[in-house]
């Protein structure tokens, strides 16, 4: 299987940041970015999506494609998002396991699924569509969510990597997403981790979260907390040197706080896989 | 439950508070299914409350936050979102406010949202190279006549309550914002340099333009404007016109019609 190798150490590029990225160049490896906010006809984001695309590699992530949703696909979006991956030329396109409406309408959330034989057939078929429709394998994101349904038939791991290998897609494992619906979904997170196919996975993503009394929400306004980082170290020394990302989507701090956490996960990513070549060896 | 069955009660509890769904939600260790479910039942109506407000951050301001809640409110109830990307959410809200009987009588409010909605279409607008002045002067003085010219995708002409862009303008430097006044003023919107820009037009101004943007020969504009104020000869007036166009970077093309 020919996995992309790692990418480094990204952040998700975002408008409040445009600036000092083009001033200063950080020292980030590449940058993520969301798919719908450069499916415009023209203007300024475009304009400087090519610029910073000039000095870093890309990966766009897109929060619209409705993967599970019984809707028909959207052969409009889809052709969109084609188009934009032709211009930029991202290193690999992601979305999540979820559905944002249907009937034609868009909830503009990510939705969750219940974990079915049905919803795994339903999903698996579209992945294939989708992968033929763009001529590439994309990278399919867990996503946190804050109900479970009765109607389940498997964990959510266990879903997904049948998922995986059923439409041959790569996987975004998004640590802090384990992390919020362990606590909401009293689960393990290190099973979760420890069932993902390690020949899957191609990026990680970790964020920080909002913690209510009873449960927590994927905001992406906070830094990450310890626990996460803790998570994401197991994650290492599973999968080794894979793509990782931060994202911040609210509450911007400073960009050399940023900066501060994207070196964190470059020392936490070279113990871990240090230890784990140690272990092999 | 088919998944499609699922989904359908899953929107109907966000949209419409139909509880059906609350039945196929197992219960939750720390709280109970409809806290849970609450979850996605406000990040709707938060979310896309959001996208309002950046998109319209002025008539938020002109409002004041318990109005603009509530035109929020009544424009989420009136439909929900069919745009795939959250940039076009609030593409309708001006037409909304024309219609809803709470808003319909609110003019400058209603105007301000336009104002507002064209700076975001300018914003988005495709891209096209733009001309200077410069390359007219190649043309000889006796093709000047058939000179028809081709406009940036972002230029907008609206027509206002007369006081709309001074409105804005004083709420965007956080100044307490005039009446609007009777009567409606002329206001081109373009993208300039990546960002939307705006500026008042006379009515003379506002008629050539209206007339170049369909094409119209440059003679035909001279003959219009001569009509309408025939005590002037009007090509040096157009050619005024013109010359700031150019400026403001309006135009993407010329040609020579027959």
């Amino acid at each position: 299987m020919d996995k992309p190798s790692s990418l480094g150490f990204g952040l998700g590029l975002r408008p409040v940041y445009y600036q000092e990225i083009l001033e200063k160049k950080p020292r980030v490896d590449w940058f993520e970015v969301i798919s719908e906010n450069y499916m415009t006809p023209g203007g300024r984001p475009l304009a400087i999506l090519e610029r910073i695309r000039a000095d870093y590699p890309i990966v766009m992530h897109g929060v619209s494609l409705s993967l599970a949703s019984t809707d028909p696909l959207d052969l409009g979006y889809l052709r969109a998002l084609k188009r934009l991956a032709d211009r930029f030329q991202p290193e690999w396109i992601s979305d999540h396991l979820c559905w944002t409406g249907v009937h034609g309408v868009n909830l503009h959330d990510l939705l969750p699924i219940p974990y079915t034989f049905e919803a795994l057939a339903h999903v698996v078929e579209r992945i294939k569509r989708i992968q033929d429709f763009l001529g590439r394998r994309i990278a399919i994101e867990n996503v946190s969510s804050y109900v479970a349904f009765a109607e389940s038939e498997m964990n959510e791991w266990s879903f997904i990597r049948e998922m995986a290998e059923r439409s041959d897609c790569w996987l975004l494992l998004d640590v802090n997403n384990v992390f919020v619906s362990g606590f909401n979904h009293d689960f393990d997170e290190a099973e979760f981790i420890d069932a993902i196919p390690v020949e899957r996975v191609v990026q990680f993503h970790l964020a920080g979260h909002t913690e209510h009394v009873t449960h927590k929400i994927d905001t992406h306004d906070q830094p990450i907390c310890e626990k996460v980082w803790s998570l994401y170290e197991r994650a290492c020394r599973r999968f080794g040197r894979i793509s990782t990302m931060i994202e911040r989507d609210d509450n911007f701090p400073a960009f050399e706080e940023l900066l501060a956490e994207l070196d964190r996960a470059r020392s936490i990513a070279a113990f871990a896989i240090l230890t784990m070549e140690e272990v092999a060896a | 439950m088919t998944l499609s069955e699922l989904q359908a009660r899953f929107q109907a509890g966000i949209l419409e508070n139909d509880g059906k769904i609350l039945a196929s939600i197992a219960d939750p260790r720390k709280t109970d299914r409809t806290t849970s479910f609450a979850v996605y039942y406000d990040a709707y109506r938060i979310r896309l409350a959001e996208f309002l407000s950046n998109d319209f951050p002025m008539l938020r301001s002109y409002l004041r936050s318990d109005a603009f809640g509530r035109l929020v409110g009544d424009y989420i109830l009136s439909a929900p979102s069919r745009q795939r990307n959250a940039r076009w959410y609030g593409a309708r809200l001006p037409e909304f406010m024309q219609r809803a009987a709470r808003w319909r009588t609110k003019t400058a409010a209603i105007d301000l949202a336009r104002f507002e909605r064209a700076l975001s279409n300018a914003f988005d607008a495709a891209d096209a190279p733009i001309i200077s002045v410069d390359a007219l002067s190649d043309i000889c003085v006796e093709d000047w006549p058939r000179i028809a010219f081709e406009f940036h995708p972002s230029v907008e002409l609206l027509d206002l309550a007369r006081g709309t862009a001074e409105v804005f303008g004083s709420l965007a430097n956080e100044n307490e914002p005039p009446a609007i006044q009777h009567g409606e003023e002329a206001i081109v919107f373009w993208r300039e340099v990546g960002q939307s820009s705006y500026r008042l037009v006379a009515e003379d101004e506002r008629l050539a333009l209206m007339e170049a943007r369909q094409g119209k020969k440059f003679s035909d504009i001279c003959a219009l404007l001569s009509f309408q104020a025939t005590d002037q000869d009007a090509a040096p007036v157009v050619a005024g016109f013109l010359s700031q166009w150019f400026s403001d970077g309006l135009v993407t093309r010329f040609s020579l019609e027959d």
